[in-house]
């Protein structure tokens, strides 16, 4: 277990160091990159990969996979949208309304994929088509046309996203600060973030000790679906417009920060602090590149795509002497 | 001189407000300019001084002497959506011209449509201390903020293809109304349903509509104008179905085409105001051998992407307008504002190697809005083509 | 043994039957469905798919998977596209995309069999950086104006209203199937994603025969990128955008396990015309496209969900027969299965 714990400090801290090295980078090549106003400023386009990531992160330390959050972000817009204009609700209301649709909407693919043992990347594909299709259906009930979105929300609606604390941080950095606490101690400190571990580890066996794991696996759905729906609250604060498309091509970026924050695909291992590393590093280098060194903004899938390789393969030639004497020998024997 | 003194006294302020602008938040600078249109002019001129300290002074005195040098400046050109035929062929367009203009256009967009893309795209434009922004927007509402942002960080924000709201940026180069653009959709199926027999206004024509995704803006604003002129005008027609949609994927748009005409084999006119859904619908007609005289297909696209099917046979006409020219037009407009010029409504900009352009009140686009005293208004251009065989091998985009 | 061959012909007969319900339903609804002319457009339009699906099958089998597979269509049929319309020779127009598929599977082979890394990572990597490449080969613009004589071959017919693709590539199916199931070779992709250990134990190549199967992916890919192609006569710098999900969907739609080992490309080839008959369904059944997403999410996890409640029973018992199989014999026992 000490081993184990030691290996995800040095994932981290390497994680740590990349950032470290793309704040120097980008630094030194264009200073304003670090002035705290453009930089916090940047935090906020990428926020909700960040919110996302943190949770899905209990998905995959389960073994599973999670690739409708993203749709649930838009049908938190939209129903937050239609509820308060439509509906007459409180802004507030309908956004807890909107949470409470998105934990039902995880609850019900976790269900299909705890209870009925279906793969979850499917349920998931078709969970991302299905509530998608259901934000486009409740912004057919609204009077506004589903493509002009819903706009005009009240100013403390607004605040939730316009805040700054000490005039320089932005509230979305302050909520993000506090996901990564309370996913931390859920996951790192409690008995259910152990389940969570050994559900991934070994279903069977975790089943054995006694652990609901069915139950526990549905859970993470849930939790997931929850952090989509704050996301999505966050996004349309932001943008000060509901929409049902909104967060609609985050999938790949949140499954991308989960894997490169060191979370196995296949389950079992995985730390909060390495995906909110991996998501900070991701949305800092999209930022940062065509900042400082002009790469055009429909390139960037490269650069990430890149550090993604980079960085997983160095990590197992360097972790695995035994892999690269093989590769060696392949080499030789070709 | 007077009217340098002026200058220099608005520059210095400006370039204090700036500076409190970059030390606290953004909206603690906006706070003094009590009057967000009166302030508006103010702040474009301050764009460069944010960006380098010393060498705007000369830059508008320069501009001011010249009327409207628009050299040097940086035009950040955001299209909804990068790897589309009509983005790439505007972006060409204003590539060739910007070099005569000695701008420079940064063309940076997103590869999904999205808003939350899309305000990612103009924070970095900001943060990369360009002097102004020409965008399509993806979303009015949803970009508004990110858009006064830009223009409290000093940016000019000009609009293109698909407007902000009016009072998010100044000018919009506007190739017309979602009614001019509907109208232009029934009047192609009309005149292309008349060329092959029918009688559009006797015979029942049976239609239906083909484009991307029920979000999207500008495509869906053609279809309900459309709808409407259709509902007024030809009574007579029958619409088989509600709208398909083929989200921009080409197999999609396909199959989606062939199920259509496999569905409805008495169908007599599809259109397709997307141009990925034009291009594939086509595609499933002619696989099903089906001409232009057998039913009639029509919408929006490059000439490019139709002139094949229009060869072959499988379609009369369809429409567009010149986005190379617009985009242009929009890249040269942001520039002269951020070069500090000034414009009423009534005002004609002249474009060189384009020609005059007239400043226009909003209200010509959207009844009953308002136009600020200055710098706001918008830009009737270019001009909307139909083509056809006789025509298609004079455009290249 | 028979029992998993059971088990893999009734998943199999699943999920055919899945497609037959689902069609004689919607004739109901709408008789036009059911003429032979459309039930064979069913066919053909999947024909991208069913090779996609079919490619990502080996990559399921031997316990992996590949996310880069739409990326790859869409990079490959943007280069064989731009050297089509540029007129050069079409074998080699042909020859370049299968290659650059092989060298895309290769990649991702090497990545995850050599290196050891997670495949979903690995691939996700690839995907990131040939998005990229497609936007720096083409600059953004599409590919149009294929040459007429390559796009008019799409819509040729071979048997009836088949054409000549979907006939091709379902015969290159059934001729992969059997060569899969009876040979010795082929045998060697489930056994690796049966068993790593157990077909090391009997002398497998599980290295070699992973990095092969992901070139196989790739090169289904690319063949699948040229058909696409053909078929649709111009290129956007999206082409591709999402497919590899549809064709992991209709993997699992065919029956293929993706924890590996498990399932056949037939099942692969019936999963994909499920998936791509959807859009087509649709019309028939006259909902609004509004209805779209929402019906294709209810269908997918309709049948997923009740193919995963049928399998289970049967599944558990042949479980429960491996593990006194395993707990009986030695890892030779393993070695027999991987053999037969």
């Amino acid at each position: 277990m000490n081993k184990l714990k030691k290996n995800f400090l040095n994932w981290e801290a390497f994680l740590l160091g990349i950032l470290v090295m793309e704040f120097i980078v980008f630094g030194a090549k264009n200073p304003k990159f670090l002035m705290p106003r453009v930089l916090l400023a940047s935090v906020n386009d990428f926020i909700a990969i960040c919110f996302i990531a943190l949770f899905v992160t209990f998905v995959m330390i389960t073994g599973g996979i999670d690739i409708q959050a993203a749709s649930i972000v838009g049908l938190t817009s939209i129903i937050i949208g239609v509820g308060w204009q439509d509906g007459g609700m409180n802004i507030w209301t309908a956004a807890l309304l909107a949470i409470v649709a998105a934990a039902i909407c995880g609850a019900l693919s976790g269900f299909f994929i705890a209870y009925c043992g279906v793969q979850a990347m499917v349920v998931t594909l078709g969970g991302s088509f299905l509530y998608a299709g259901f934000a486009l259906l409740v912004s057919n009930i609204s009077a506004t046309e589903a493509y002009q979105g819903i706009s005009g929300f009240p100013d403390d609606f607004k605040i939730i996203s316009k805040y700054k604390l000490f005039d320089v941080i932005p509230s979305q950095l302050l909520a993000f600060g506090i996901l990564i606490v309370l996913a931390y101690i859920l996951l790192h400190k409690t008995k259910y973030g152990r389940s969570i571990f050994l559900v991934g580890i070994n279903q069977e066996a975790a089943e054995y000790s006694g652990i609901n794991t069915r139950l526990v696996i549905l859970s993470t759905y849930v939790l997931s679906a929850v952090s989509a729906a704050l996301a999505g609250i966050m996004l349309t604060s932001y943008l000060g417009t509901a929409k049902s498309d909104l967060g609609a091509n985050l999938t790949l970026n949140i499954i991308t920060a989960v894997v490169l924050g060191g979370t196995l695909s296949t389950g079992g291992k995985g730390s909060v602090i390495g995906t909110a590393l991996a998501s900070l590093v991701i949305g800092i280098l999209r930022f940062g590149l065509p900042l400082c060194f002009k790469v055009n903004t429909q390139y960037l899938d490269i650069p990430v795509g890149i550090l993604l390789l980079v960085v997983v393969i160095g990590r197992s030639i360097i972790s695995r002497p035994e892999t690269a004497a093989l590769f060696q020998k392949l080499k030789k024997e070709s | 001189m007077k009217m340098k003194k002026v200058m220099s006294l608005v520059l210095a302020l400006s370039m204090a407000l700036s500076l409190t602008a970059c030390g606290g938040s953004g909206e603690q600078a906006a706070a003094p300019a009590a009057e967000p249109e009166a302030a508006a002019p103010a702040e474009s001129e301050a764009a460069p001084a944010e960006d380098d300290a010393a060498a705007p002074a000369e830059t508008e005195a320069a501009a001011e002497a010249t009327g409207a040098d628009v050299s040097g400046k940086t035009v950040v050109f955001i299209p909804k959506v990068t790897g589309n035929a009509f983005f790439e062929a505007a972006n060409d367009g204003a590539q060739k011209y910007a070099a005569d203009w000695g701008i420079t256009v940064d063309y940076q967009g997103s590869a999904t449509a999205g808003v939350a893309d899309q305000v990612q795209v103009i924070n970095q434009a900001v943060a990369s201390g360009a002097d102004a922004i020409c965008i399509s927007t993806v979303d009015a509402a949803g970009v508004r903020d990110a858009l006064l942002e830009a223009q409290e960080a000093g940016l000019a924000v000009c609009t293109w293809d698909s407007d902000a709201q009016s009072d998010a940026r100044a000018l919009m180069v506007s190739q017309g109304t979602p009614e001019i653009l509907g109208q232009m959709l029934v009047d192609m199926s009309v005149d292309a349903l008349e060329k092959r027999g029918v009688d559009p206004k006797n015979d029942e024509v049976q239609y239906v509509w083909h484009y991307s995704q029920a979000t999207v803006t500008d495509q869906n604003s053609w279809q309900v104008a459309g709808e409407a002129i259709i509902a007024k005008d030809y009574p007579n027609w029958k619409k088989v179905a509600d709208n398909y949609y083929s989200n921009q994927d080409a197999e999609q748009a396909v199959s989606t085409g062939a199920a259509i005409l496999d569905a409805y084999p008495d169908i007599d006119l599809i259109i397709c105001n997307d141009s990925t859904a034009l291009p594939g619908q086509l595609k499933a007609a002619q696989n099903k051998g089906i001409t232009k005289d057998d039913m009639t297909i029509t919408g929006f696209a490059t000439p490019m992407a139709i002139k094949e099917y229009c060869d072959a046979g499988v379609l009369y006409e369809w429409g567009l307008w010149d986005c190379g020219i617009q985009g242009a037009l929009g890249c040269y407009l942001a520039a002269y504002m951020a070069a500090g010029n000034e414009v009423k409504v009534g005002d004609k900009i002249s474009v060189p190697g384009i020609g005059d352009c007239e400043v226009m009140a909003n209200d010509c686009l959207t009844e009953g809005d308002t136009t600020a005293d200055t710098n706001n208004g918008v830009v009737l251009l270019p001009e909307r083509v139909v083509f056809d065989e006789s025509n298609v091998n004079d455009y290249n985009f | 043994m028979n029992y998993i061959k059971k088990l893999t012909k009734a998943r199999e007969a699943s999920s055919l039957l899945f497609l037959i319900a689902l069609f004689i339903i919607v004739g109901c609804i709408n008789t036009n469905f059911l003429a032979p002319s459309s039930i064979a457009a069913c066919f053909n339009d999947s024909v991208v798919f069913t090779l996609l699906a079919v490619g990502m099958a080996f990559a399921i089998f031997i316990g992996e998977i590949d996310v880069s597979v739409g990326a790859n269509l869409g990079f490959t049929a943007s280069v064989v596209g731009s050297l089509l319309r540029d007129g050069h020779n079409w074998l080699f127009c042909f020859s370049v995309g299968i290659l650059i598929g092989a060298v895309i599977g290769l990649i991702n082979g090497w990545g995850v069999a050599v290196l050891n890394i997670p495949s979903l990572i690995f691939t996700l990597g690839t995907n990131g950086v040939l998005r990229g490449l497609i936007y720096v080969y083409t600059d953004g613009a599409w590919v149009e104006n294929l040459p007429a004589s390559f796009t008019a071959f799409a819509s040729k017919p071979l048997i009836g209203d088949l054409t000549i693709f979907y006939t091709v590539a379902i015969i290159s199916v059934i001729v992969i199937h059997i060569l899969l199931t009876r040979t010795k070779k082929g045998k060697y992709f489930i056994a690796v994603g049966d068993n790593v250990n157990g077909a090391l134990l009997v002398g497998i190549p599980t290295t070699q025969t992973k990095i092969i199967a992901y070139i196989l992916c790739g090169i289904f890919a690319a063949v699948a990128s040229i058909l696409y192609a053909s078929r649709i006569g111009f290129i956007t710098a999206i082409a591709g955008n999402g497919y590899e999900m549809k064709a992991i969907a209709a993997c699992v739609i065919g029956g293929i396990s993706l924890s590996g080992g498990l399932g056949s490309v037939i099942g692969a080839s019936i999963g994909a015309v499920i998936m791509s008959s959807v859009s087509r369904i649709l019309v028939f059944m006259g909902f609004s496209s509004d209805y779209d997403n929402t019906i294709t999410g209810v269908m997918l996890i309709t049948i997923v969900v009740l193919d995963a409640l049928m399998q289970r029973h049967a599944a558990e018992r042949i479980r429960r027969e491996r593990l006194r199989a395993r707990a009986a014999g030695a890892s030779g026992d393993k070695g027999g299965e991987s053999h037969e």
